[in-house]
């Protein structure tokens, strides 16, 4: 009673206006769920349900804040920062796009060329001021002067750029926009919702509504997680559940979907085995072609076993990707675990290998595959230059005729993968190799200290204490590659042309998806494709934890 | 002690060899891009192929307008530099119809049919007739029948171009080349073929999503790190467990998420969704979480909110980890195709970034190597810049998450 009794005017004041104003708010969005239903706005059903949900929820919580409040309870005030931050999110978010702010990057990029000399400087002025650093001044006069000079650089760069791009124009465009009617709206939330939140910010009502000490710590963890919560909740984990339902859909992007229930997986997964009286026996004999296409077929003596599925592109691409990551990762991890040994030696040099290996790993996919394609050139490229010049070099050395195969790498369907396989090693390679250097780093000298006076030789102390130290980092190596394996689609859709290769012989599960989902536009078939892909990822994941698991149990 | 150290001597011997084949065949693309694309077109698809790029040499020679090309022709016995004044002059290979191993070569123009041009005589051969020519040899005419062509060239001594021409194959003939590099392919594939635009494009986009991304994760990973309060533990579970799923589970429902806010074919689409990263956030969490918390507390004490601590103490504090997740974001936003080739139009050439302008010079001078190599060095020279300069944090930092991991 003595606590309340100390509350001053204003902020009794503050108070009552802060349970009026909630009292609005759930009353304003109880007229809009009423308004969404009762004047058929026109949208979807989900959106309607959606919106109601929400409204529904504010009215709730909102009623909640304002019977706290008056009890003069804490809670009501967590509940109204929430609401009010919420609200002041969304009328910024509303202003923005009312201002075309999002759309009016496009208009920036226009400019934005121009300005890029003037943001050098600007950054010239940030290195101007980290000089400092390492020439430090005894004189303070001079220090000060470096840091005000390299302050000043980066300002003007800065205003030349905002210059060079239009800013000025982009700003008045901005403020134009938002004095139409649904821009003055959005501004008048965001001071409405601004001013609440400002009132229950102000430490007077904080204390009349019975703060404690941890309650800062609560407020202040959700509104710095705030952002990046939100922004994940909408692009990420929103889309990740929406993609779950358009697997059971028939989604197109302009239609509403319809409900297809298991339709897209049981087609995926309909596969059929059949024996074949002879090996060449035709599909039509033994399946029902109106259904299923044939996949390929296994020679068994006299017969065979046909292999036929319904969609036989997603398991020739499942065939492709696992050939793939089956080749792929063994080349790009063991000679990693070799380059690592060797730069782990403390020969002078070894930083500068280090670099150069990992260059690969940076450079756009894209661009790299771009140069492989000249350099798998059947006629002029320089791989098969080399292996000329081998072929050569062997025939006048042991005075033998090897035939110059003159391999047709992305033309022909028996090497178009492998030109693909080759691509990756070489670029993930040097990653693989960092990685590996620093698991070496980590295992203690001693170890092998101990295993040179038990008279251990090098190829001992590596099967022996090498390998067996570098489980953790080996089982993180070969799953990060083989999860980024699974996912192979730059090289290919840019190396081959078609993307799926010779006699479909480099069409891989993304590949297929991007085909489904953006050339076909069946993109509830394609959600389903991503969602078998991310099983299969996950198995292999899973089996090669449990791998690691067990050989760490057997070291212990 | 002498052996041991030969002994020694080898082995380093052997591991720097390892060392620079690999160096070599890691190196050898980039190297590769960089000398085509100072490349002249012919000179690309030249077999066997060379690094250094070269061009034909011309000369003025008196007489003819145009610069003529040098080739190197052998004149009695010794290797000259003779100028090639004029091609493609046909030349027939003529023996008698009884003995066609016996050949002499005739320029076309100078033999005459036998029997004149409406009346012309043959002979049959293996049943077919085959027309006869007079062609002279040692001041007596013999009709023979043509064999075959080829096509040569005139070329002149340009010191003295009113001596003997000699004839000979332009094709076989080497040319005379220097070497020079051509940077104006640089120019011609950013003014022509839009690299310029899609070149700003990608630094604007690369740029807001690196500040974007650095803001919420600093904030987010903070709030991870630092502050207690209640459902913290479930959504960092929560954010853990997402960082294993693979992009492209989202590249349907984002797609169609862009087509309901209306960012379809807007730069927006690749800068928005890409600012806030589980991955990112659980990074710097990693990194705060290392930080004393002492300081902290002597802050808090002071009165300093936890805004001005996060500014003034842990950001100043953490310029490595923050230039690390910096350089890491650049890299994937600089490099990545797969969403901006599925939310932005082919045809809205305007709003391309690099690797979709890639993709359409690939289809568009698939005969001209030294462009679309010129066009891919600008996709990959910036990032190795980036690479260059902050290569100290960046590779200790990848080391680092394999350690963690």
């Amino acid at each position: 009673m003595t606590a309340q009794s100390r509350i001053d005017a204003q902020t009794n004041l503050i108070l009552r206006i802060q349970i009026v104003w909630r009292g609005l708010v759930a009353l304003l969005s109880a007229i809009s769920i009423g308004l969404i239903w009762l004047r058929m706005m026109e949208m979807p059903l989900w959106q309607k349900i959606l919106l109601s949900i929400v409204g529904g929820l504010v009215v709730v919580i909102s009623s909640y804040g304002a019977y706290q409040i008056l009890k003069r309870s804490h809670s009501g005030r967590m509940v109204s920062l929430v609401l009010d931050y919420l609200g002041f999110v969304v009328c910024f978010v509303f202003a923005l796009n009312v201002g075309e702010f999002f759309i009016g990057i496009d208009a920036l990029g226009e400019n934005f060329g121009k300005g890029i000399p003037y943001l050098g400087i600007t950054a010239l002025g940030y290195f101007l001021g980290m000089l400092e650093e390492y020439f430090p001044v005894k004189n303070k006069n001079e220090e000060s002067s470096l840091k005000s000079v390299s302050k000043w650089v980066m300002l003007g760069g800065f205003v030349l750029f905002l210059w060079q791009v239009n800013a000025l124009n982009g700003i008045i465009y901005f403020l134009g926009k938002l004095t139409q009617p649904s821009g003055l709206i959005a501004v008048t939330g965001l001071v409405i919702f601004g001013m609440s939140l400002w009132s229950l910010s102000r430490p007077n009502v904080a204390h009349a509504l019975n703060v404690k000490t941890g309650h800062e710590q609560i407020i202040n963890g959700w509104l710095f997680l705030s952002p990046n919560l939100l922004g994940f909740l909408i692009f990420f984990a929103g889309p990740l559940l929406l993609s779950f339902y358009f697997s059971f859909t028939d989604s197109d992007a302009i239609r509403t979907p319809n409900w297809l229930g298991f339709d897209n997986y049981s087609k995926i997964l309909n596969i059929k085995f059949s024996r074949l009286d002879s090996p060449d026996q035709l599909a039509r004999d033994v399946v029902d072609i109106k259904v299923y296409d044939e996949v390929g077929r296994f020679t068994l003596g006299n017969t065979g076993i046909l292999f036929a599925a319904a969609d036989k592109f997603f398991w020739l691409a499942l065939r492709n990707t696992l050939t793939f990551v089956l080749f792929a990762v063994p080349l790009s991890v063991i000679p990693a675990l070799l380059l690592s040994n060797i730069l782990n030696s403390k020969l002078p040099g070894m930083k500068f290998y280090r670099a150069v290996y990992f260059m690969p790993s940076i450079a756009a996919v894209v661009g790299i595959s771009l140069v492989w394609q000249w350099l798998y050139n059947a006629t002029i490229g320089y791989i098969n230059y080399f292996i000329t010049l081998g072929i050569e070099f062997w025939n006048n050395l042991f005075n033998v005729a090897v035939v110059d195969p003159k391999i047709q790498w992305v033309s022909d369907e028996n090497t178009a993968l492998f030109a693909i396989i080759i691509i990756a090693a070489w670029q993930t390679m040097g990653f693989n190799t960092v990685l590996f250097l620093a698991g070496l780093q980590n295992i203690p000298g001693e170890l092998y200290e101990a295993a040179t006076v038990d008279g251990a030789g090098a190829w001992d102390k590596f099967w022996g204490i090498t390998l067996p130290m570098l489980a953790p980092t080996t089982f993180y190596v070969v799953s990060t590659t083989t999860i980024q394996a699974m996912q192979v689609f730059e090289q290919v859709f840019i190396l081959m042309n078609p993307p799926e290769g010779p006699n479909n012989s480099t069409i891989t599960l993304v590949l297929y998806l991007y085909r489904s989902g953006f050339q076909n536009f069946q993109q509830g078939y394609a959600s389903a494709i991503a969602w078998v892909l991310f099983i299969v990822i996950f198995g292999l994941t899973l089996i090669q934890f449990q791998r690691q698991r067990r050989s760490s149990i057997y070291e212990s | 002690m002498k052996s041991y150290r030969f002994v020694r001597f080898l082995s380093n011997f052997g591991v720097y060899f390892v060392l620079t084949f690999f160096a070599f065949v890691m190196l050898f693309p980039f190297l590769y891009m960089l000398s085509t694309s100072f490349k002249i077109p012919a000179d690309t698809f030249r077999y066997p192929p060379r690094m250094l790029p070269r061009d034909p040499v011309t000369i003025q020679v008196e007489g003819y307008e145009e610069p003529l090309p040098l080739y190197f022709v052998e004149v009695d016995g010794v290797s000259k530099e003779y100028a090639l004044a004029k091609s493609n002059i046909k030349v027939g290979v003529y023996a008698p119809a009884d003995d066609q191993t016996n050949t002499v070569e005739r320029f076309i123009s100078e033999v005459k049919p036998t029997g004149g041009v409406m009346n012309q005589q043959k002979v049959t051969i293996n049943g077919e007739e085959v027309k006869l020519f007079d062609v002279e040899v040692n001041g007596q005419v013999i009709p023979m029948i043509l064999v075959s062509q080829t096509t040569v060239g005139e070329f002149i001594d340009p010191q003295n171009p009113e001596s003997e021409p000699i004839f000979q194959n332009v094709r076989l003939s080497e040319p005379v080349e220097n070497i020079s590099w051509h940077p104006e392919n640089y120019t011609e594939v950013i003014e022509l073929n839009n690299l310029g635009r899609a070149l700003t494009n990608t630094t604007l986009v690369t740029v807001l999503v690196v500040i974007g991304q650095l803001v919420t994760s600093v904030f987010g990973g903070y709030a991870f790190a630092r502050l207690r309060f209640p459902g913290r533990d479930t959504v960092f579970v929560f954010y853990l467990g997402t960082i294993m799923i693979p992009f492209v589970m989202l590249i349907v429902p984002l797609y169609q998420l862009m087509v309901l806010i209306g960012w379809t074919d807007r730069l927006a689409s690749l800068i928005i969704p890409w600012i806030f990263t589980a991955y990112g956030t659980f990074l710097m969490r990693q990194h705060f979480i290392t930080f004393p918390k002492e300081i902290e507390e002597a802050a808090l004490l002071d009165g300093a909110s936890r805004f001005a601590i996060l500014k003034d103490i842990i950001i100043p504090a953490s310029v490595p980890a923050l230039a690390t997740q910096a350089t890491f974001t650049f890299l994937y936003a600089w490099n990545s195709f797969i969403w901006p080739l599925v939310i932005i139009n082919v045809g809205n050439e305007k709003n391309h970034v690099l690797t979709l302008a890639l993709n359409v010079l690939r289809g568009r001078a698939s005969d001209t190597p030294n462009l679309i190599l010129a066009g891919a060095a600008i996709a990959i020279v910036p990032p190795l810049i980036v690479f260059i300069l902050g290569q100290r944090f960046f590779v200790e930092s990848v080391a680092g998450s394999g350690v963690k991991g």
